[in-house]
């Protein structure tokens, strides 16, 4: 009998009229890894929620169908039963720790000591759990002092040292700089390897196809396919279900490089299948065509466009015993400029010194050749523009349209003028439709588009997003890309964090790496995702393009799969 | 993160103490002059507090909090010497006003009193680390949940505090002015308040999700990390403390007869 049995699963939120699960059903075996995809409101969530549980008794609500775990069946039994053989881990790191324990110690050891497990077996194994997330330095620290990364893998430690059989990750990285996602993969592939069974929901769909047996695909709370990785990302309409396959079986689709599986193709979905099929690959490829580079390029910086941003010697620090940014020095002028490295570089630092948020401890920042340390934060708003990482740090009107409408007010529009740049603002995040709605009836993807509107109603010259792709989706993110280069073309200067290179590639012409305080490269993306060294002193990744086209020894610049032309044989 | 607990992270004979002795003290240094009435006992009473905070080494803690004391204690005497309605004999005057023995007497009472009190629970609170103090009331039988709403407040309100932080720059962002008179922190006031208790209640439900998948509501006996009990210093300890509370009973005793 498999391990996990789910029946014609059916589920509805109390109080909604649609079902959130959909009549799901799979099977899966002991050790397997399975693979949960689908857009945002796909029922991903409430399906990990199902399997601890939650759904229905935390959430009440009509429940039909059976999902039964080794035996037991999930609906009716206690969480606190069902927790000893099915661990939950889920998106904010922070919300994931009990709140009430001192030490990471006394956290990985709360949920053994509710379920009254003898003092030295638990000791023994926060230590192994510990030791097997390599967190036992920090025994005893407290864990809101760590990083998010670290603190993922405070909340898995947490989980595996009740020793569950299956362990769901619900995008246990989709808040994590790409060295935290890269640790908490490491640490999901050596689950795999103990022979745990592992469900994941996640959007890194080159990570997923590495790792899993299977994948469940879902749209709208209904089972599109469950397959292997292969027959699942070799689907011709996967767009309609808001799922991207891999770079490479993007890469391979358009080159039509696949092997016949009966009546299917089946396109190569990872790194190594892809270079294993190196011969169907044409001889050379060109790739992309740079305009200007090197010198050439900062001459422009400096010449064809008047500079917006010129920061000279800047030193900051939160204390005085260490400096985040040191001495510092940058001119910005307006083009599309990605700031990407991993967290505590001193990114978010150096853009709210930039929108006035702090104050330089030494050097200064000029903004249109103005000193902008005598202006307030307030003043600055209708030409700086921030958009926070949390929109929930912001939002508190009862309908999206008299949220977008709060800044604008602010920096003294008349309510009719505010009320059209508000519209306008809503329509140009694709958020029109729910324009009467209270945010806080919206997702996060969708909370976080109105946080975007509020601050572009302000119509300000220099747009600052601190990592926007956080909980988009492939739709997400296309829209972002949208409105990035719909505000550039309108003569904005977007500037934006992020860690999501394959994101930067595409949408952004500049991009600036920073590290420990410093900036380590500047400059156009063709030439600093090829500054492998710089790269790898911030510890950051090449796009996974770049990354597919050197391993297949390709000459040549390549960012995107638009980098690769259809008929680009040669 | 900073921590909102008073406690100081030493090892001292206070801090090996353990939480319930500590508890006992305050009962007993509080107990001991109201019983045995008479200003010696207070004044021996602050002294045994002196005594165990220059043993605990937190006596720099402490000068704070007997200074923001002695504001209010000014105050009881002020109004006590001047206006109780028991005040017959005049000890001086200072300039235009006139101070009784009898309110400042009773004054006297009353700022030894908050001294006392505060000193002792001083005694407790900078030496003993809150998780401690409710591991040990669970171990004698209070519910996890009262234990887990105490130690969580320590945790969270500091958290709280950063969000909030936050939440000011982001509202500062969008144009909002946070400083100023008085009307124009009172607009601000909604805007900062709202997302302060609509992140809490998400993150509430969170936290909630993730105390139910750690086991939260098991029906098994919960399991401590460390075995805390009175061990022979507390004994003694204890048994010094109640001898003295014994002794003041007697005093009082033989007042009365």
């Amino acid at each position: 009998m498999a391990l996990i049995e789910v029946k014609q699963l059916k589920y509805r939120y109390p109080h909604t009229d649609k079902l959130a699960l959909d009549g799901i059903d799979f099977t899966v075996e002991k050790g397997q890894f399975i693979g949960i995809i689908g857009e945002n409101k796909a029922g991903k969530s409430t399906l990990c929620q199902a399997f601890v549980g939650l759904v229905p008794s935390m959430f009440r609500g009509a429940y039909g169908g059976t999902l039964m775990i080794h035996g037991m069946e999930a609906a009716k039994t206690p969480v606190a039963k069902l927790c000893r053989h099915v661990g939950l881990v889920f998106q904010n790191p922070f919300n994931q720790l009990s709140g009430a324990k001192e030490t990471v110690f006394e956290e990985v050891a709360f949920g053994l000591q509710n379920l009254g497990i003898p003092r030295e077996e638990i000791i023994r194994r926060v230590e192994d759990n510990l030791s097997r997330l390599d967190i036992l330095d920090y025994k005893n620290r407290n864990p809101f002092d760590l990083s998010g990364g670290q603190n993922q893998r405070v909340a898995i430690a947490s989980i595996l040292a009740m020793e569950p059989e299956v362990i769901v990750l619900d995008e246990p990285t989709s808040q994590l700089d790409p060295q935290g996602s890269e640790e908490v993969f490491q640490v999901v592939e050596a689950l795999k390897q103990s022979g745990i069974t592992i469900l994941m929901v996640e959007h890194k769909m080159e990570k997923l196809a590495e790792y899993c047996d299977k994948i469940l695909l879902m749209h709208q709370g209904r089972q599109i396919a469950y397959d292997t990785p292969e027959r699942i990302f070799s689907r011709e309409d996967l767009d309609q279900y808001g799922v991207e396959p891999p770079v490479y079986t993007r890469v391979c689709k358009k080159l039509q490089i696949y092997r016949e599986a009966g009546d299917q193709k089946e396109y190569p979905v990872t790194l190594s299948q892809t270079v294993e099929k190196r011969d169907s690959f044409p001889e050379t490829l060109s790739g992309r065509e740079i305009e200007k580079q090197g010198a050439l390029w900062e001459e422009e910086v400096s010449k064809e466009q008047e500079e917006l941003f010129e920061i000279q010697e800047l030193d900051f620090g939160y204390t005085s015993r260490k400096l985040v940014i040191q001495s510092l020095s940058l001119k910005l002028i307006k083009q599309p400029t990605a700031i990407i490295g991993q967290n505590g570089a001193g990114k978010t630092t150096l853009v709210k010194l930039m929108k006035g948020l702090l104050k330089p401890g030494d050097g200064q920042i000029l903004l249109n050749g103005e000193d902008i340390s005598s202006k307030t934060v307030a003043k600055l708003a209708g030409v700086v523009g921030y958009v926070f990482q949390n929109p929930d740090d912001q939002i508190f009107k009862n309908k999206v349209i008299d949220e977008v409408m709060v800044g604008p007010l602010h920096i003294g529009m008349s309510r009719e003028e505010a009320e059209k740049k508000a519209r306008e603002a809503i329509s140009l995040v694709g958020m029109t439709k729910w324009e009467q709605e209270n945010p806080y009836d919206l997702d996060l993807s969708e909370r976080k588009m109105v946080a975007i509107a509020s601050v572009i109603a302000m119509e300000p010259k220099v747009l600052i997003l601190d990592e926007p792709t956080i909980a988009q989706d492939i739709k997400g993110r296309k829209l972002l890309g949208s409105i990035i280069k719909k505000l550039s073309d309108k003569g904005v200067f977007v500037l934006a964090i992020l860690h999501d290179m394959d994101f930067v590639a595409e949408y952004f012409d500049r991009v600036i790496v920073m590290a420990h305080g410093k900036v380590l490269a500047d400059g156009p993306k063709e030439a600093v995702f090829y500054e492998k060294d710089s790269l790898s002193t911030a510890r950051l990744e090449q796009p996974h393009m770049t990354r597919l086209c050197e391993a297949l020894g390709y000459q040549g610049i390549f960012l995107t799969t638009d980098d690769i032309k259809d008929k680009g044989r040669e | 993160m900073k921590s909102i607990s008073l406690y100081v992270d030493q090892d001292t004979f206070l801090t090996r103490l353990h939480s319930f002795s500590k508890l006992f003290y305050i009962a007993a240094a509080i107990a001991i002059p109201l019983i045995g009435g008479g200003f010696h006992l207070y004044v021996l009473s602050l002294l045994l507090s002196f005594c165990l905070i220059a043993a605990g080494k937190i006596g720099k803690r402490i000068l704070p909090l007997i200074a923001f004391s002695f504001t209010i204690i000014l105050t009881v005497f002020l109004i006590h010497g001047l206006f109780n309605q028991k005040n017959e004999q005049i000890l001086f005057t200072l300039g235009p006003l006139i101070f009784y023995r009898e309110g400042l007497l009773y004054a006297l009472k009353i700022g030894l009193n908050i001294l006392n009190m505060l000193l002792a629970f001083a005694v407790l609170v900078l030496t003993t680390r809150p998780a401690v103090l409710v591991d040990d009331l669970e171990q004698a039988g209070f519910s996890p949940r009262f234990g887990y709403m105490i130690c969580s407040v320590f945790q969270i309100i500091p958290q709280m505090m950063g969000t909030m932080n936050t939440i000011l720059d982001a509202q500062r962002s969008r144009g909002m002015e946070t400083e100023g008179n008085i009307l124009v922190r009172a607009r601000a006031f909604l805007p900062l308040i709202s997302p302060v208790v609509n992140s809490s209640l998400i993150n509430t439900r969170e936290r909630a999700i993730a105390l139910e998948v750690r086991g939260f509501d098991s029906k098994e006996k919960k399991t401590f990390l460390q075995d805390r009990k009175l061990r022979g210093a507390d004994k003694r300890f204890i048994a010094f403390m109640a001898a003295l509370l014994f002794a003041s009973l007697i005093w009082r005793i033989r007042v009365w007869l």
